[in-house]
């Protein structure tokens, strides 16, 4: 079977948010990301310690397949999506797809994206792609992370979408079936916002939001004594940046993109507040980048003594008083 | 933070971030990352050393394959022993040579899928000489017999 659809391919700050983007404006809808991302409460902060993990980690968005849920549930966007055991089934399916000239989003484990750059491909087991078409046994894909199409051969995308594990893709697919015409967006702008408000200073559980933020700046003083070595703290350290930037953030742990949100949501909700605390939300961002600076420097320079490691606490507990303050205010601002 | 300050012109690897715009819109851009514009080699620096640790770990068995390329893959052990399909329990026995040393071409097949190496990776490592590794190229062929790979290895054109 060979079939190319004509896709547009366009390079998006997240994978979740960047396939579903793309599928919802190749079928007609104008629609940004931040806004997918803003209106789907995709903002969050989480601090994880399980052995799901090598080492404690963070996470700076809600549930992997929230903001797809979300949006579907939010703009009455009709979605069709599968599950597979069978690899078998699984991969006929996608190929029916194709041929019907349906572009398909799939979850798979980033790892076997084989076209990224070595020093990136890590075990995720939620990374999300646009499946355009399929050529010579290679399906052909627009990845948000990568700058142009790029194909995958069909054994290493069966590896990629039943790779088992924590968060298993499980051959998950899906595509917008129905869009409805004329969508409103004010009503759900306003519950992306309350939600995100919810989740980041009102859940009862001490490791997510800003209780996340705050268990974070206090945990970290403890990794000294969890690494193997130095190589390892300044690896681990050196990692709050890339968390934090460069894997499919948008830059500041998706501040920078939840306050481009904030910009749309003020001028959709006709909203000046609003266009203040993207502002702030902007602000914000720059300190979170400060940390991130701050944490790559301090690690490849190998400066980690406790008073580095302090002071790092320090930043990342600011942010958390910050935050706490500002979702109160966004709260008030809806 | 204001597009100027954040551009960095690395074509490696290029993401998209969001910024203030001149006209204080806030908008998407392409940069390339700046954390591996600068600290690349750093990178690798620590990842060889830690390679080569964990190798004289296997070497002088202390340590199983499995250990060796799941701590190098970075996984965590209640991912990998899901993604086996075995207890965390029993996973821990596999890092150990003695019960790696028995484990099943099956089981040994599950963890070379995983870590997206061929199954004669987890019982012998290839080197390249230094020297050599800019003109050699190794390619592993799969056959319709798992169990069998043909390794093909010649000298690159420009080499």
């Amino acid at each position: 079977m060979d079939k190319v659809i004509d896709f547009e391919h366009k390079m998006a700050a997240h994978c979740e948010t960047g396939t579903l983007t793309a599928l919802l404006n190749y079928n007609g809808l104008n629609i940004t990301e931040p806004l997918v991302f803003g209106i789907a409460n995709g903002i969050f902060f989480g601090y994880l310690d399980s052995s799901n993990f090598p080492f404690p980690t963070i996470i700076v968005r809600s549930r992997p397949g929230q903001v797809r849920e979300n949006i579907s549930k939010r703009l009455n966007v009709k979605l069709n999506k599968w599950r597979f055991k069978d690899p078998d089934k699984g991969e006929s399916k996608l190929d029916e797809l194709i041929s019907k000239g349906i572009p398909t989003a799939a979850q798979v484990d980033f790892f076997y994206m084989t076209y990224m750059p070595d020093w990136q491909r890590v075990h995720i087991n939620v990374h999300f792609i646009n499946i355009i078409g399929k050529k010579d046994d290679k399906y052909i894909i627009s990845d948000s992370y990568y700058p142009r199409k790029s194909e995958l051969n069909s054994d290493m995308m069966r590896k990629a979408r039943w790779a088992g594990g924590f968060m298993a893709p499980k051959g998950f697919m899906y595509y917008p079936d129905e869009i409805p015409e004329n969508i409103d967006f004010k009503k759900p702008v306003i519950k992306g916002i309350k939600r995100a408000c919810r989740n980041m200073i009102s859940l009862p559980v001490p490791f997510v939001g800003v209780k996340g933020i705050y268990k974070f700046a206090d945990k970290i003083k403890e990794w000294p004594s969890l690494v193997r070595d130095t190589d390892h703290l300044s690896h681990e350290i050196m990692k709050i940046n890339i968390l934090l930037e460069d894997q499919g953030t948008g830059g500041a742990g998706f501040r920078f993109m939840y306050a481009t949100f904030l910009q749309q949501a003020a001028e959709i909700l006709n909203n000046n507040n609003l266009l203040d605390l993207s502002k702030r939300m902007m602000e914000n961002g720059d300190k979170w980048r400060e940390i991130s600076y701050f944490a790559a420097k301090i690690g490849k320079n190998r400066d980690l003594g406790n008073d580095r490691i302090e002071e790092l606490s320090l930043l990342i507990k600011k942010r958390a008083d910050e935050e706490k303050d500002f979702f109160k205010e966004l709260r008030k601002a809806v | 933070m204001k597009e100027k300050d954040l551009y960095v012109d690395f074509e490696p690897q290029q993401a998209v971030y969001y910024v203030e715009k001149d006209d204080s819109s806030y908008g998407p851009i392409v940069s390339g990352s700046q954390l591996s514009h600068d600290y690349l080699d750093d990178f690798y620096l620590k990842k060889k050393n830690l390679e080569k640790q964990l190798r004289d770990q296997v070497v002088s068995r202390q340590i199983s394959p499995v250990f060796y390329y799941m701590t190098l893959q970075e996984m965590g052990i209640g991912d990998l022993a899901s993604r086996v399909g075995i207890s965390k329990r029993r996973l821990k026995k596999h890092f150990k040579p003695e019960y790696f040393e028995k484990l099943s071409l099956k089981i040994l097949k599950k963890y070379a899928t995983i870590f997206d190496v061929p199954m004669i990776s987890l019982l012998q490592l290839i080197i390249v000489k230094q020297e050599d590794r800019e003109k050699v190229e190794i390619e592993y062929m799969n056959t319709k017999n798992d169990c069998f790979i043909i390794t093909k290895i010649g000298i690159k054109n420009n080499g």
